[in-house]
């Protein structure tokens, strides 16, 4: 009795058990996450206002260009101007900057990837923005809409402007799709670039104020077609002068931009209202810090010269060669590069003396070579600065279009143009001028492999360069902006001369390899020929 | 270990030892109906005078005739004559005979069974009896815990347990254990074990090391498939000192006092050695470059003997119906650098409560701890770029200069140490809370439920300030920085289970069926400001900076929180105590998983047969134990951050847009709904062995463990991808290794015992495949690894067919007559390394050894006891970074001495610093690690006292190694292990002193 008694307690104490239990599974068995402080792309309904963000994402990646190893480093830091040495802090780094120097890179090279990530980065956005208009993702009007896109359209040109001058063969992604990208040629890119400039350029804003200040406006856009025609013959074997100047003549008709009075300004650390910016990438101390290329290049004590709040790492200086070029009038001799007795911003007292020579890309001391101070340092500048990069600006427009017209025959005109650039540049005003006849001499920087002293140590190819002194010019009014590799390989230098420490590799070198990552990804990539 | 812990002796619950247990319950019924001739009472206690609960009774020559004991040891028996002997029996003691003789009053004591095979295992939901265990679990008990200043539980069993690796690479008294278990089976999910502590998930510093009574260890994945996602890095499984029903009221007390040192210093250049090199003719840059007329030892500026103590005080006791414990402890640790230090304050409570005829057993705890020390970064304890300075500077400058600033100069990189610290004031503090309740009722003697519940919180906030007269503001203008900072953790735990045995004749069974519930939710914020009025505020009024006005000022702010859910099941089995079989099943879900994948199943079977047990073996009295086992499991890694799997946005950078600055928003991460688990599948084989009465035990595991489902960030294609890269499930990780364990006591005598416990165990790891269909490196392989500054280069290869842990670099075998190495390249070239490329890379060795040893041995003489650890790792590879950077001249800092050594008996290096296969070092060592000597006081000397001894311990005492770094053991976490990281904050030797006692 009692046990038959007990085990009714006991079944009815488990079934409670099990009914309790039960209930506590059937509760609690949901896994959904709960966000709090993140955005899922689930969740986000776009309004008006973040249209703007939305666009923002297209635009931001183009400030990489001043950012450790950016554009600067791919476009200046194969070229003769730049040199980064081994210093007393370091500055070997895996002997990146010698591979880029001595043009032995392979596919895991930094810099060039970084140009392919950025810009496809951009291009990306572009056809996000793209996509969300047409899909009604993003709640904009029609009118909206096809200026929006418009811009779009021309920024993801400027991009692939930069990649066709890179990497050349790269895939056109012009939607947003499924697929893997397909590669094309490089030409093809280059036929892209115009065509869709071409579509959208009478659909870009005219206007040149605040509204339009860091975005892609009509004069942008032929000022990238320009860039593309300058260099048509290297990226697609045919020659467009003509089609240069014209793009040109837009820019210039349109009176919108000005010669700068002062070459410094141009470089100033507030340098948004200077009259011959066509397109500048902004940046800003707080908001946009990612200008910081002068702290690759200028001496750690040069935080005592210019008073900064930071401390810079020291490694970037010019080659001796380039300098020994300089007219020593030439006010950009001096107003590009720091040299000499460095003072100290508060006593007057000398902090350091830069000299010109350059041992050896295996060991240079900190004071050897002259660095690049063209860009403003403020009193209180940190490790990223204020100044806006003039990525486009309206000496280069004279000078594409003089350039054009000396290669065909107009070297009269093309001498007039580059005097009147120069003209700033030069007390007396009768040193500023050149002639049609000296454009096309040969260049005045004695190429050659430099040995320890400075002597030449191996003179290389020695064959003059067709309109040399016009490369010089080029060299010595956009030093240090991003364009001398580009520069070079059109006028043929780079695949051919030797300098500093620096002996040529082959035409191969002209494009980058398509990176090591970049291949793995996506099976429908061929690697550059030559690699 | 004392049976003395009530967890182990759950009166009316499953006893699987006890053959006698269905008869036992079956004559309890019958005894309701009584014939006896005559009625004995009485109790049954241990060696100390606790009363046995549960312990069986038996009366001599019937089957039927038994009872347990009550909760306070308490019996009542009707026996058939006045003679009858009694056969008392329980779990863990030496079964025994008693006389009845006429007495109608016996008082018992049990003598406890020093037989092993009778211990009971803490296993995952419950326990089980060692004897019956068919899987790869190691259980250690205080007395055998490394004694002194240990940085926390893991370190307790530091060369205890085979295939169990935990190393303690810094000195920091805020850092822990490294621990490894059966090498590295994920990429990127780490190798931190699941620490649960009396049951609930907590970490390794939940308690003090002092309050803790046992540390099992479930290595396999047959034993911990039922920790599902959690169960790859194995299970460590702590157990708390605590009370028991009937227990005298004790107070115990185990202190100690330290003094830690350096365990090896570098040797830089002194002054006089500098000022030597000048007269020689070296000229240096940067730091050494002139005489600034001091003499300054920097690294003994910055150091200093380190006195640490520890106190805990344990009071214990219960009545029939109510058992605590309650504990204090205080552990005040110094780090050998000034301002290092560790302070910390934890408080336990936990009563336990029996009614309803001891069916109903109510438990409630709470553990409180609070934890502060000194911030010398932003966040952090010591900031080992502190230590560097001291390294890299001129042993010529000042400490001061004649004003009594800091001598400061600007060299790149190059800040005065001593300045750095006195001039930086910070705090961090921390604290802990955690209640634990439950309820277990039994319905009979089959049957039971438990419900447990446990609350766990933790915050902390943290101040930091630069003066300034630090160089943030002496040299980058920061005119002051403070940081503030706080995070809050929240906890919820929840479990329910049904436990369930059962036997008939020979077959002994048990089942398991369970739930539990898991959140965490973790938010914090903080703040940075610079520009103080004065440095009178320091971190505490941080609005009166004017970075915040300025733009110059940080803040942020986030929240995140999953679930984990899982329900699971275990069945045991036993025939004759001959053949083992255990399975268990678990279905686990997380919110972290993708949307398609969110649960998963975790099943784990293991059988074991008793060998020794069968009749065959009979004549074999020399054996006492031989049990083969075998097992499978499955379990997991989860995925390592929350949301991996959704898509994300993010406000980046921002944008000028018409003049204002518009924060731009970007993918930040692309869905991945597939997102799961890391599967892990291991065997496991074992053989389990006794001989000569268990004078000598072991056992010998072989496991192979496959990682499918390795998680890993693949770069992918945009388009189609949103954003750059995805994590995914896709490689495959193998491990197999063998483990042996022997303990041996070659002297066992009244006045002198010796134990030796060895542990022997090795690994090899293979990356099997790092690529699917879906996600595929054209390459099989990607770097890992970092030299940094000014180096820059990765250090390790991670690659398809090669083991984790590869170093990858250039291999040095000569230098030129100008200093340059020369390298040899995979093809057998030998070429400047001015000429070299990545291309000429190699593997260059290896950073995870091969093998772990261990000896450990226990002397007890009369009254004086004697422990000596020795530890080791064999066939591995070290780079050394400390040499790498400062073992060369050209460098604009102070160096090594060695830098002036000519290197392959040739010439004085003159070449930029590099990664070469010249600084990567055979790290194989000997460690005499702990050694401890104690006194227990005569029983007689101190009345009062039930337990008396005082001790001296050392730890880290001296290393065998040909290894020319500080020290063999270095970091061995993540995918590039062995790295010695030159601003290692160094590992130190410590001595103490120490007096446990009882009262």
């Amino acid at each position: 009795m009692r046990t038959l008694i007990y085990r009714t307690h006991t079944l009815k104490k488990l079934a409670l058990s099990l009914t309790v239990f039960s209930l506590v599974i059937t509760g609690c068995t949901d896994l959904d996450e709960e966000v709090f402080s993140e955005v899922t792309e689930e969740s986000f309904v776009p309004a008006e206002s973040d249209i703007v963000s939305v666009m923002a994402s297209a635009y931001t990646p183009l400030r990489y260009v001043m950012d450790w190893q950016g554009y600067f480093d791919v476009q200046e830091e194969p070229a003769d101007m730049i040199v980064t040495p081994t210093r007393p802090n370091g500055w070997d780094d895996g002997g990146t900057y010698k591979r880029m120097h001595f043009h032995n890179w392979d596919n895991t090279q930094w810099q060039p990837r970084n140009t392919w990530i950025n810009c496809f980065n951009g291009i990306n956005s572009v056809n996000r923005v793209i996509l969300q208009i047409e899909n009604g993702q993003l709640p904009v009007s029609e009118e909206q809409a096809t200026s929006i896109i418009a811009e779009m359209r021309a920024l993801r040109a400027l991009y692939y402007s930069m990649l066709v001058d890179t990497h050349g063969n790269v895939p056109i992604i012009a939607s947003y799709s499924d697929e893997l990208p397909v590669q094309s040629s490089r030409s093809e890119v280059y036929d892209f670039i115009v065509s869709e400039l071409s579509a959208v350029i009478s659909s870009l804003p005219e206007e040149v104020d605040q509204s339009t200040y860091g975005r892609v406006t009509k004069w942008t856009a032929y000022q990238i077609l320009a860039r593309v025609y300058l260099n048509a013959e290297v990226y697609t074997g045919t020659a467009q002068w003509q089609k240069c100047i014209e793009a040109c003549d837009m820019i210039i008709n349109s009176g919108q931009y000005t010669l700068s009075s002062s070459y410094s300004d141009i470089f100033s650390a507030q340098n948004e209202n200077n009259a011959e910016l066509v397109f500048a990438i902004p940046y800003d101390q707080i908001y946009a810090g990612q200008f910081n290329a002068h702290m690759k290049m200028l001496l750690p004590d040069h935080r005592l010269v210019f008073g900064m709040e930071s401390q810079p790492w020291g490694g970037s200086s010019c080659n001796p060669q380039f300098i020994d070029s300089y007219d020593p009038n030439d006010k950009r001799l001096t107003d590009t590069w720091l040299q000499g007795d460095q003072l100290n911003a508060s006593d007057g007292s000398v902090v350091m003396t830069l000299v010109k020579e350059m041992p050896s890309i295996y060991f240079c001391e900190f004071t050897e070579g002259y660095r690049c101070g063209k860009y403003q340092i403020e009193p209180g500048a940190t490790g990223a600065l204020n100044n806006d990069f003039p990525f486009m600006r309206y000496t280069e427009v004279l000078m594409m279009k003089a350039e054009s017209l000396l290669r065909t025959g107009q070297g009269a005109a093309a001498a007039e143009l580059v005097s009147t650039v120069r003209e700033r540049s030069f007390d007396n005003p009768a040193d500023a001028v050149v002639t049609a006849e000296e454009l096309s001499g040969d260049t005045t920087v004695a190429y050659g492999t430099l040995a320890e002293d400075g002597s030449i140590d191996e003179a290389g190819d020695q064959s003059p360069v067709a309109y040399g002194r016009f490369l010089d010019e080029l060299g010595w009014e956009f030093a240090a902006e991003a364009k001398r590799r580009t520069d070079l390989i059109r006028f043929g230098v780079y695949q051919t001369k030797n300098w500093y420490n620096h002996t040529p590799k082959g035409d191969y070198t002209t494009l980058f390899p398509i990176g090591l990552e970049e291949l793995n990804t996506n099976s429908n990539l061929q690697q550059n020929p030559g690699y | 270990m004392k049976l003395t812990n009530y967890k182990y002796r759950s009166p009316g619950f499953p006893r699987f030892g006890n053959r006698h247990v269905p008869i036992t319950l079956f004559m309890m019924l019958l005894s309701l109906y009584t014939f006896a001739q005559q009625t004995v009472k009485g109790v049954v206690k241990d060696q100390n005078g606790i009363p046995i609960a549960g312990a069986t009774i038996i009366e001599k020559g019937t089957t039927a005739n038994g009872i347990s004991t009550g909760f306070d040891g308490d019996f009542e028996i009707t026996t058939s004559s006045e003679t009858a002997i009694l056969i008392v029996s329980y779990i863990g003691f030496t079964t025994q005979e008693v006389l009845v003789n006429g007495q109608t009053f016996l008082e018992i004591t049990m003598a406890e069974d020093t037989q092993e095979l009778d211990e009971v295992v803490v296993i995952g939901y419950g326990t089980q009896k060692k004897a019956d265990v068919t899987s790869a679990v190691a259980t250690v008990k205080s007395e055998d815990f490394i004694q002194g200043n240990v940085k926390d539980a893991a370190q307790l069993i530091q060369g205890k347990v085979a295939g169990l690796t935990i190393s303690t690479p810094s000195g920091d008294p805020t850092a822990g254990s490294q621990i490894k278990l059966r090498g590295i089976s994920s990429l990127t999910g780490g190798t931190g074990p699941l620490v649960l502590v009396d049951g609930v998930p907590g970490s390794l510093n939940t308690v003090a090391p002092e309050d803790i009574e046992s540390i099992d260890v479930l290595k396999d994945g047959s034993a911990t498939a039922i920790y599902g996602t959690r169960g790859t890095n194995g299970v460590i499984i702590i157990t708390t000192k605590s009370g028991a029903y009937n227990m005298k009221p004790t107070i115990e007390y185990n202190g100690y006092a330290s003094m830690s040192i350096i365990a090896n210093e570098m040797d830089f250049l002194n002054a006089d050695e500098l000022r030597q090199k000048w007269d020689e003719g070296y000229t240096f840059n940067g730091a050494n470059f002139e005489d600034f007329g001091s003499s300054t030892d920097w690294v003994d500026e910055i150091t200093r003997n380190a006195y640490s103590q520890v106190h805990n005080l344990i009071l214990r006791g219960g009545n029939e119906t109510t058992n605590l414990t309650a504990s204090v402890n205080y552990r005040d640790i110094e780090g050998i650098f000034l301002k290092s230090d560790n302070k910390k304050y934890t408080g336990r409570v936990n009563v336990n409560h029996a009614m309803f005829d001891n069916k109903l057993k109510a438990n409630m705890g709470i553990i409180v701890s609070e934890q502060q020390f000194n911030a010398l970064g932003d966040g952090t304890s010591f900031n080992p770029y502190i230590y560097r300075q001291a390294l890299i500077r001129n042993p010529t400058e000042p400490v001061k200069d004649e004003e009594g600033n800091w001598f400061e100069r600007d060299v790149y990189f190059y800040d005065n140490p001593v300045g750095y610290i006195e001039e930086t004031i910070g705090m961090n503090r921390y604290r802990n809370v955690r209640f634990d309740a439950s309820l277990t009722y039994d319905f009979n003697d089959h049957l039971s439920v438990k419900g447990l519940y446990t609350r766990k919180g933790n915050s902390n906030i943290r101040g930091f300030y630069q003066t300034k007269n630090h160089v943030s503001t002496v040299k980058y203008g920061q005119d002051g920085f403070a940081s503030r900072g706080t995070d809050d953790y929240v906890g919820n735990y929840g479990q329910f289970t049904l436990d369930y045995n059962q036997s008939f004749g020979d077959h002994r069974f048990t089942g398991l069926l369970g739930y539990n519930y898991e959140d965490n939710t973790n938010e914090g914020f903080w703040a940075t400001n610079r520009r103080f009025p004065t440095d009178g505020f320091t971190y505490n009024n941080i609005g009166s900076g004017q970075g915040l006005q300025e733009g110059e000022a940080g803040m942020g702010s986030y929240k995140n929180s999953d679930k984990l859910i899982a329900f699971f099941t275990r069945v045991t089995y036993n025939y004759d105590d001959r053949y083992l079989l255990m399975a268990s099943l678990r279905r686990e879900g997380s919110s972290r998983f993708g949307e398609d994948n969110k649960w998963g199943y975790f099943p784990g079977v293991s059988a074991g047969w008793r060998i020794n047990n069968e009749s065959f073996m009979e004549s074999a009295t020399w054996l006492t134990n031989l049990k083969l086992r075998a097992g499978f499991g499955v379990t997991g890694i989860n995925a390592g951050a929350n949301y991996q799997s959704l898509s994300g946005l993010n406000y980046g950078s921002y944008f000028l847009y018409n003049g204002q600055w518009i924060r731009s928003l970007i993918p930040s991460r692309n869905a991945n709904p597939d997102l799961k688990w890391e599967k892990k599948e291991e065997i496991n084989i074992g053989l389990d062995f006794g001989i000569l009465s268990d004078r000598i035990t072991g056992s010998i595991d072989y496991y192979n463990r496959r990682t499918n489902d390795a998680l890993y960030n693949y770069s992918v294609p945009t388009p189609p991808y949103f954003y750059g890269t995805i994590a995914a499930n896709v490689a495959e990780v193998k491990n197999t290794g063998l483990e042996f364990l022997l303990n041996v006591t070659p002297f066992q005598t009244e006045n002198f015992n010796w134990t030796a416990n060895l542990t022997y165990s090795t690994n090899t790891n293979e990356i099997v495949s790092l690529s699917n269909d879906e996600f595929q490196l054209t390459n099989d392989f990607f770097d890992e690894g970092y030299t940094g500054e000014p180096i820059q280069i990765s250090t390790h290869r991670v690659q398809e067919g090669q083991p984790i842990g590869n170093f990858f670099g250039w291999k040095s075998v000569d230098i030129t007559e100008d200093g340059i190495w020369l390298i040899e390249t995979p093809d057998g070239e030998i070429i400047p390394a001015t000429e070299a490329s990545t291309d000429d890379r190699q593997v260059l060795g290896n950073g995870l050894p091969k093998s772990y040893f261990s000896w450990n041995n226990t002397v007890r003489y009369k009254n004086w006891d004697f422990n000596i650890n020795l530890r080791g790792a064999f066939d591995y590879q070290i780079l050394n970074f400390s040499r790498m950077f400062y073992e060369n001249p050209t460098i604009s800092y102070n160096v090594l001495d060695s830098a002036f050594d000519e290197v392959y008996g040739k010439a004085v290096l003159s070449d930029v610093q590099r990664y070469v296969s010249y600084y990567v070092e055979d790290g194989d060592f000997l460690k005499i690690d702990n050694v401890t000597i104690g006194y227990t006081l005569p029983k007689d000397v101190l009345k009062f006292a039930k337990d008396f001894r005082i001790y001296a311990t050392g730890l880290n005492l001296a290393t065998f190694t040909s290894y020319k770094g500080i020290d063999p053991e270095v970091n061995r976490d993540g995918l590039s292990p062995g790295n010695d990281d030159r601003d290692k904050y160094p590992s130190t030797t410590t001595f103490s002193v120490g007096l446990n006692f009882t009262l």
